[in-house]
């Protein structure tokens, strides 16, 4: 073992002593005619010094061919691992305990491709996208000709204002209170709805667009204690399962109703889907017939039809 | 806190109290209700001594392991017309009533106690625990709360059948009597109310007991 470390270290230093005088020959090659070679003769003196390198070249080269020949092969060929050359040695499949790994991670992956296949497809399907533009090229029409700028992002702040106390004097049990947390950016306004005594959210809008979209019950609070005044709480998640799962379908409802050309349409629909959370303690599920499935609440609402389904149970 | 509802559960003929609690943590197990620590409620009362003057007059002091920061404290009037005159305070409360020991005396035969273990189930909190009256045992009483709501009216129907899920027939189809009494089923829900209804309870006990 010991002879074979010590041919394989010198096989080594030969390679690398080959590798330094190759180096030195491109260097002097590419310096070219220097200083030092005098001033008579400079050209022979030159190509004297490259002939030098070169043969040191091949010496150094025969060095290497000799220590590589002076290093034992591996029986047959093969080269030692170490340890892990034993993991092989266990034939009993149940104690290598391979198979059923392998059997679980081909299933994993089988899993995965059929889902990513599944999600692609939906994805495909509905278009999550908020660019008027994608809008266009999928239907098929003519991009070019008809590409308008979406620009409901944009709208003055007053006009936003207009829409929602239009559709806070439209609903008797939905209050809303407008908040505008940086004053000076003109686009971006909050606003608190109650909805009866049932629950409260917070909408954030971006010029007409619905931004974020968070519910909690009707005893949590969105002002931050440590926040300044008009600040709301946008992150923090209900302490309730049943308002988290209907945050999460107020944001799908939001993507469902946006609309870029007629933005104050999408903020009504928004609104009267919301709206319809008032019985949400009362509803019973519109296929089941039962008030709870997995002791939830139905807390999905047909966006046309405003039904109320459990989550399991929606069409 | 959400909307609670307080129900006795009657002790089957064959069966004993610890037996009837098993029965029903089963049930709620198969729900998929998962165990979260242990609750109390305790009951003290006094009553006042002939240095007062006019009627004896009663305090209970109740203890609700859910608001460990508070003492509740009921005082009955005699009237007329009688009522229930109610005080939510701190823990200092206890040692106040100490002092008062002379005007004030604890009935300490009629203490009552229901403990047992508390359940989560989705927003659901359900608690079963055994009533015992100086160690004595005397029955089963289960608390359900549904945590998102805050008014009765609203949630009955849904509590009653998740109750019925795991209760049946025992529970009935109208509010419990504590709401319709006191006109509470569209009002905004209050520890107090949950308070309420293990002071009718226990009081139901009692005079079971013949206290």
């Amino acid at each position: 073992m010991n002879v074979e470390l010590d041919a394989l270290n010198e096989a080594l230093k030969a390679v690398s002593s080959l590798r330094s005088c190759v180096g030195n020959f491109f260097l002097s090659l590419s310096q070219g005619v220097r200083s030092e070679h005098g001033e008579d003769h400079r050209e022979t003196k030159y190509i004297l010094e490259l002939q030098d390198l070169v043969a040191e070249i091949s010496s150094n080269m025969r060095k290497v061919e000799q220590t590589c020949s002076s290093i034992p092969l591996p029986p047959d060929g093969q080269i030692n691992l170490g340890n892990t050359a034993h993991l092989a040695h266990e034939t009993t499949q149940d104690r290598q305990a391979l198979y059923s790994e392998l059997v679980g991670s081909y299933k994993w992956t089988d899993k995965l491709h059929e889902i990513s296949n599944i999600t692609f497809g939906f994805l495909a399907q509905n278009v999550m996208k908020r660019s008027y533009n994608s809008y266009l090229n999928s239907s098929g029409m003519n991009a070019k000709r008809r590409r308008l700028t979406p620009s409901c992002h944009n709208v003055p702040i007053s006009s936003v204002e207009t829409v929602i106390t239009a559709i806070d004097r439209q609903y008797q049990d939905m209050n809303m209170n407008v908040y505008r947390p940086h004053p000076s950016n003109c686009h971006n306004l909050q606003i608190q709805v109650s909805l009866g005594r049932i629950l409260r959210a917070v909408i954030s809008f971006r010029g007409m667009m619905i931004e974020w979209v968070k519910v909690k019950a009707y005893n949590e609070e969105f002002q931050t204690d440590n926040g300044q005044l008009g600040q709301l709480d946008l992150w923090t998640n209900s302490r309730h399962h049943v308002f988290r799962k209907i945050t999460e379908n107020a944001n799908a409802a939001m993507l469902h109703f946006y609309s870029p050309t007629l933005p104050d349409l999408a903020v009504r629909s928004f609104m009267t889907w919301l709206h319809s959370f008032r019985s949400l303690f009362t509803d019973t599920c519109r296929r089941c017939g039962n008030h709870l499935l997995c002791a939830m609440p139905p807390t999905w609402r047909d966006f046309r039809t405003l039904e109320a389904f459990h989550e399991d149970c929606k069409p | 806190m959400g909307v609670t509802i307080l129900l006795s559960y009657p002790v089957p003929e064959n069966k004993t109290g610890p037996q009837t609690v098993d029965l029903l943590i089963k049930r709620i197990g198969a729900l998929g209700a998962v165990q979260s620590g242990q609750f109390l409620v305790d009951c003290e009362t006094f009553s006042s001594g002939p240095t007062m003057g006019g009627p004896p007059r009663t305090v209970h002091v109740l203890h609700n392991s859910e608001q460990p920061a508070a003492v509740f404290a009921l005082l009955e009037s005699p009237g007329p017309p009688p009522k229930t005159v109610p005080l939510v305070a701190d823990g200092l409360f206890d040692l106040l009533m100490l002092k008062m020991s002379s005007i004030y005396a604890s009935k300490k035969q009629t203490r009552m106690e229901a403990r047992g273990t508390r359940f989560e189930i989705a927003d659901f909190l359900v608690k079963i625990g055994t009533v015992t009256m100086s160690s004595n045992f005397k029955g089963v009483l289960v608390e359900v709360e549904y945590r998102p709501c805050f008014i009765a009216g609203n949630c009955w129907e849904l509590m009653r059948e998740f109750m019925q899920s795991f209760l049946g027939s025992v529970v009935q189809n109208t509010p419990p009597p504590y709401f319709q009494v006191h006109n509470r089923l569209n009002d905004v829900y209050q520890p107090l109310d949950t308070i309420q209804q293990y002071l009718d309870h226990f009081a139901s006990y009692r005079k079971v007991a013949g206290l």
